[in-house]
């Protein structure tokens, strides 16, 4: 009798539900859903503005070592929270109606364990949030990063009725043992709900380091799901980090720009339009926009409306630039990479770039009013 | 007086069995003298005494300089009550694995000072029938920093948390119970469950279940194979581990094994 007692209980100690170590996600699964602590009734409006920011995991301009050329790499909870409260701080002072945030953390060692999605519902004017895991692991064995959970969420005044997690492709150009640890990018499709208008809301945040054709699937993937809800026929929004240059960008090449002092790149004889991995490779990760990813996004610019279209850009480029591999100076961002997309309408001139926000991340916002969809 | 002598001899004989015995894992006794053993995983041990047992981790011992004796204080009929002494200075292993690139554990913006644990538990082993002997213990925790240590530093792991918490908060509780079970003639069941109480400010409850299958091929050699299963308060809220947890990159779940040799 008593050795039965045992084997039950070793049977029951054996089936307690247990995370894996990395969560690997399937191609499509519900999102996670968030309530800000106090729910605002927020009416029905004709036009609302919609933004994205990547932030940083509320790092903000910190040379943290992943790439900034930094040293930093566990950041203390108290400058983590100082760092949203100012992110907090300029949502409130924009007031957008619906936030795509990407990089952003629920549970990371390197931000002190801040669920950083509740944090900005509980401390700006959304009511509703979704969230969709990019980089989820207990432990990351590597330069001490620990336990990670980092995303794309969706923050809404009205409330999100559905949520779904997109798994993008990984990355081809990695060894086994490092794709298991490494980023599982997403596209975060939600729908909402304003006062009976129903419309869908669309983050990513596309692969920024691959050197093969990852980037041309994400956008491609992005470009699916947004194919599908217009085949539906009902609105949407989009937008996020696509890590991506817009159609007709003056460079296309920035590993000069963002070497770090230990780093060489443009070999004698190089060829611009082909990266050369290995030992000692021709350009940069994440800095090279030449190759197959030239013009990766005109697929996108041909089928819907940019809230920044090419001609605007074209006219005043560096008006436009969202980002920057220059974490001491806050006029260094020197291209556009963030975008917000629709199969409606933006308000003619509505698109502002947020250059005031410049010391809050390495990305600036990037905000427009959208003629909202029926 | 023959019969006196006759009992008292089979009773020595038998207080003998309950001071030493091969095998001594996770019980109140001790190696019989001049035996060695050690296994794949399983630190080096050597019965120093009839009542006392010396432990060291010899494939750490340059990077975590590390000891820990076993001396058996009181025999009773029924009961045998032992104490465990550990020591480890961790610095050149937390060192070690704060670096940037795979294998970096810890942030390399750190640097872990001279510090020191300290463990000591008092064991009392009784056989509750032929079959089954149990292990209760009770044991005691202590760490030093003899520097600043940020708590930025912690390894958010089980395991390796829980144990390492006394550097941070200066000590730990731990309450268990381990379970010998004969099952068969060269097979035993091992069960050992470990209640960590931790002065943490949050985290502050650990346990550690852990199942083995035992063969005993002699006393020279002997196999194990089982899990362990983890629950943990950490910094970032509460866990369920089962140990060792499954590696995608294999297409089984891998048991915790090991191989011993004892001479």
């Amino acid at each position: 009798m008593k050795n039965n007692y045992i084997i039950t209980f070793l049977s029951l100690t054996l089936f307690i539900s247990c995370d894996p170590i990395v969560n690997e996600f399937p191609d499509s699964e519900e999102a996670i859903f968030y309530t800000a602590d106090n729910i605002n009734s927020v009416p029905a409006v004709d036009t609302i503005t919609v933004m994205t920011w990547n932030i940083r995991f509320g790092a903000a301009r910190s040379h943290w070592f992943g790439d900034a050329c930094g040293d930093r790499v566990i950041l203390p909870e108290s400058e983590v929270t100082a760092n949203l409260l100012a992110v907090a701080d300029y949502l409130a002072s924009v007031d957008p109606d619906i936030l795509f945030l990407q990089e952003i953390d629920v549970e990371s060692k390197r931000t002190g364990y801040v669920d950083q999605v509740q944090w900005l519902l509980d401390n700006t004017n959304f009511n509703y949030g979704a969230y969709a895991s990019a980089w989820q692991s207990q432990f990351i064995p590597s330069d001490g990063l620990g336990r990670m959970n980092m995303g794309n969420a969706v923050l809404s005044k009205w409330e999100i009725t559905d949520a779904t997690r997109h798994q993008l492709s990984l990355r081809g150009d990695q060894d086994a043992l490092t794709q298991l640890f490494y980023l599982r990018r997403n596209i975060l499709e939600t729908k909402i709900d304003m006062d009976g208008t129903t419309f869908y809301a669309v983050n990513t945040h596309a692969t920024a380091f691959a050197t093969d054709d990852t980037k041309q699937k994400h956008i491609q993937e992005f470009k699916d799901v947004l194919d599908r809800i217009e085949g539906e026929g009902v609105s949407f929004i989009a937008g996020g980090d696509l890590n991506s240059l817009p159609v007709g960008s003056d460079s296309i090449d920035y590993c000069l720009e963002d070497i770090c002092s230990d780093e060489t790149f443009h070999p004698e004889g190089y060829d611009l339009n082909v990266f050369d991995t290995g030992d000692n490779p021709s350009h940069k990760e994440g800095s090279w926009f030449a190759g197959d990813d030239f013009e990766v996004l005109r697929i996108l610019y041909e089928t819907y409306s940019p809230a920044v279209d090419t001609v605007l850009y074209q006219a005043n480029e560096a008006q436009y630039f969202t980002h920057t591999p220059e974490y001491d100076n806050l006029d260094g961002f020197n291209r556009k990479l963030d975008y917000l997309w629709t199969n409606e309408n933006w308000v003619t001139g509505s698109d502002i770039t947020h250059w005031d926000a410049a010391a809050l991340s390495d990305h600036l916002p990037v905000s427009a009013r959208w003629e909202v969809g029926q | 007086m023959k019969k006196l002598l006759i009992l008292g001899f089979l009773f020595s004989l038998v207080s003998a069995q309950h001071l030493s015995q091969n095998w001594s894992e996770g019980t109140a006794y001790v190696l019989p003298q001049g035996r060695w053993e050690v296994g794949l995983f399983q630190p080096l041990k050597f019965g120093y005494s009839p009542s006392t047992e010396i432990t060291v981790h010899p494939l750490v011992m340059f990077i975590m300089p590390n000891a820990s004796i076993k001396h058996v204080w009181r025999r009773q009929s029924n009961a045998t009550w032992s104490s465990v002494h550990s020591a480890y200075y961790p610095t050149p292993l937390l060192n070690m694995v704060a670096k940037e690139g795979t294998g970096g554990l810890v942030s390399p913006e750190f640097e872990f000072p001279a510090a020191i644990l300290l463990y000591n538990e008092v064991r009392v082993s009784r056989p509750i029938n032929d079959k089954v002997l149990m292990t209760g213990k009770t044991g005691l925790g202590l760490g030093k920093a003899f520097g600043d240590l940020d708590e930025r530093t912690t390894i958010d792991f089980p395991l390796i948390y829980q144990r390492l918490s006394p550097l941070y908060n200066g000590a730990y509780l731990r309450i268990g119970a381990d379970f010998v079970i004969s099952i068969a003639k060269k097979w035993e069941l091992h069960l050992d469950d470990d209640l960590f109480l931790m002065a943490n400010k949050d985290a502050t409850i650990g346990f550690e279940h852990k199942g083995l299958l035992v063969w005993k091929k002699s006393d020279r050699f002997r196999a194990t194979v089982g899990y362990k299963v983890v629950f943990g308060q950490y910094p970032f809220g509460n866990q369920w581990n089962l140990m060792p947890p499954f590696i995608p990159l294999l297409p089984i779940w891998v048991p915790l094994f090991d191989f011993q040799w004892g001479w």
